[in-house]
């Protein structure tokens, strides 16, 4: 069948029978990113709507922001049965106490059954304060979630020690349920272009906030953080080649130089960069060794590393057999490409 | 100027193996450190001491085994601690702590600036904090890098998005640290053994309340069920790249977008 004959037979748009509130629900409040809805918030639509079907319930989305009521239909898409929103030039960007006495106005009327925030900035402020202000459990940097039929309760799983391990908790008592849901850890939700519904307004009245916004911070730079508790390290060895081309691989990933032994007697990198079971262990989330050959020492010392790239021209390099990805190349002729691929 | 840092300790990371084929934590050396973010946060309460005339109060962000961390917390620099014991209270959750300490700080006769960890180092949780200052009706300003005190403002420099930005906030407030900041100053040697002796000031600074004296046992109650852990599955180490230069440079590219979603 003609493609276009397909979309004129499914043209006909599908009004959302808007929703009435008034009890229950999983309610999801939008991040804005560049005038848009961030991915997190369709990505916890997309959650909230799969949780709502065993439920029974509906899937509202909540929008805060100025000149931001067109965004609804970004929601409505996702999947949301309802959105409210908070369109004011006082919530042009956020302002935790401007933002809060909205969401309490609202979730105080609504009583829903569980609110749902990005693990962004934003959400993780909202969430605790709302939480504690509506007697609610909150579990944060939600990445799984599955249902606990018995108590309609939500399970959640959430990373310790930065991802090591998942506890998994609930909070089966107290309503609402409080989530803040890890960018990226839930599939984006099936976009559907047809679906759309009229979202309702909601007053706001400005208040004076006790904490403002006085202008960027011209001229702080944070203090360096040391190499053991560094979360992305790029080490180079003697077979690196070029070290400037380690150097703007650590730019470009954000992380931190630093090198083996042998990087430093090449003076490329100072003894406090040192990464070696006699200078400096490490556990970062990411470890890239360039050119490291990767001796019982050095391979010792990034043993609690999470992720490690190794880079290195010999395939018999013991630096491989730890590596949870090896490329078996020259630095000096990969790294090039690996920059390119990155842009 | 009234400060108060509440702290905790945690596990310390370099005593535990996680074995993900076992699908267990052992726990080889049960040893604790305080929460690196509340390290900060104690960093930032004893440099506004430097600078003025300042009382450090260190209240704990958990129930603590023991007393260590306020112990070290007032080697370091901290003038009086006050932990907290009760039944009923080894259970509380973020939600129940937060109700204890806000009654802890009305007991104190309140305070001009709370300060604690942006987040926890095992559980990464960010909570507590913003619950007390919900608990107390106090402002509060999330994930601090720099703080300035005047006698009734605070300017507060905090990250957003890739850059800083300046916050000024008007007293009381409650600040959270994060974890990083500052590079937080070790304990002083001599009042560290003057605290385990049990001797001289320092050691008076330490006393302890029953949680039964602050909040009714309802107020305790924990709203959090810990259901179980997860293991990821077991890492497959000694994984090559396949293909050509410019092949193996996309897997490259594509795992460690993965690892640190860049
Ligand atoms: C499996 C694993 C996972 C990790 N995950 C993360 C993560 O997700 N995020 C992260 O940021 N980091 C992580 N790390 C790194 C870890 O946080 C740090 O190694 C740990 O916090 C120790 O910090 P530190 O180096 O400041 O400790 P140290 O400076 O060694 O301090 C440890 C304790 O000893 C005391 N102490 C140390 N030296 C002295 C001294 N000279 N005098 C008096 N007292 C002293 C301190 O008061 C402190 O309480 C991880 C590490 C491992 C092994
Ligand atoms: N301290 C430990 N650290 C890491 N793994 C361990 C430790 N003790 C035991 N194991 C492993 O965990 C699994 C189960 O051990 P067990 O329960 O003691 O029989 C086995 O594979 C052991 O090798």
């Amino acid at each position: 069948m003609d493609a276009s004959y397909l979309d004129l037979l499914m043209a006909q748009q599908e009004e959302v029978a808007e929703a009435e509130g008034g009890g229950g629900g999983i309610w999801v409040v939008a991040d804005l990113v560049d005038g848009g809805v961030a991915p997190v918030t369709l990505e916890a639509i997309g959650a909230a709507r799969n949780l709502a079907d065993s439920l029974g319930a509906y899937v509202y989305g909540v929008l805060l922001g100025d000149g931001v009521a067109d965004l609804a239909l970004a929601l409505y898409q996702a999947g949301a049965d309802g959105v409210r929103v908070a369109d004011h030039p006082a919530l042009a960007s956020f302002a935790a106490e401007t933002y809060l006495a909205v969401l309490a106005d609202l979730f105080a009327a609504e009583q829903p059954e569980a609110v749902l925030f990005g693990a962004t900035d934003m959400g993780q402020q909202l969430a605790a304060r709302l939480a504690q202000r509506m007697g609610g459990g909150l579990i944060e940097h939600t990445v799984a979630l599955s249902l606990d039929e018995a108590t309609r309760a939500l399970q959640a799983s959430f990373p310790v020690y930065g991802g090591e391990y998942f506890e998994i908790a609930a909070c089966p008592q107290a309503r609402p349920q409080f989530l803040t849901v890890e960018p990226g850890a839930f599939a984006a939700p099936f976009i559907d272009p047809y679906r759309q519904g009229s979202p309702t307004m909601l007053d706001v009245t400005p208040l004076e906030p006790a904490v403002r916004r006085v202008g960027e911070a011209d001229g702080f730079a944070p203090p360096p953080v040391p190499l053991n508790r560094a979360r992305l390290i790029v080490a180079a060895g003697r077979q690196a080649g070029d070290f400037a081309l380690v150097e703007r691989l650590a730019a470009a990933l954000g992380g931190q130089v630093a090198g083996d032994r042998g990087a430093r007697d090449a003076g490329w990198i100072e003894s406090g960069q040192v990464v070696d079971l006699r200078s400096a262990t490490v556990a970062p989330d990411v470890y890239l060794a360039v050119g490291i050959r990767g001796d019982t020492f050095h391979n010792a010392a990034i043993e609690q590393a999470r992720f490690i790239l190794a880079i290195h021209p010999d395939p018999q390099a013991p630096i491989f057999e730890v590596a949870d990805l090896g490329l078996e190349a020259d630095p000096q002729q990969v790294l090039p490409l690996l920059l390119q691929a990155l842009e | 100027m009234r400060v108060i840092v509440v702290l905790g300790h945690v596990l310390d990371p370099r005593g535990i193996a996680v074995n993900r084929r076992a699908g267990r934590v052992f726990i080889n050396r049960r040893e604790y450190i305080l929460q690196p973010a509340d390290r900060c946060a104690l960093e930032a309460a004893l440099r506004i001491k430097d600078e003025m005339p300042a009382e450090v109060v260190v209240l704990p962000r958990s129930p603590l085994p023991d007393d260590d961390v306020l112990r070290q917390a007032l080697a370091t620099g901290a003038d009086r601690a006050v932990y907290l014991a009760g039944d009923g209270l080894a259970a509380a959750d973020d939600a129940a702590m937060a109700r204890l300490l806000a009654a802890a700080v009305e007991r104190l006769g309140g305070a001009d600036l709370i300060l604690t960890g942006a987040t926890t180092l095992d559980t990464g949780q960010g909570q507590l904090g913003l619950r007390l200052a919900e608990a107390l009706g106090w402002p509060h300003v999330a994930d601090a890098w720099a703080l300035k005190t005047s006698d009734d403002r605070l300017e507060v420099v905090r990250q957003e998005g890739a850059g800083y930005a300046v916050l000024e906030a008007a007293l009381p407030v409650m600040v959270t640290v994060a974890p990083g900041a500052l590079e937080p100053r070790y304990p002083d040697g001599a009042r560290l053994i003057n605290i385990y002796r049990g001797q001289g000031e320092v050691a008076a600074a330490l006393e302890t309340w029953d949680a039964a004296d602050l909040v009714d046992a309802d107020a305790l109650q924990p709203l959090l069920e810990r259901r179980g852990q997860e293991f990821p599955p077991e890492r497959e180490r000694g994984v090559r790249a396949s293909g050509g230069l410019e092949e193996m440079a996309r897997s490259a590219a594509d795992a460690l977008r993965r690892q640190v979603r860049v």
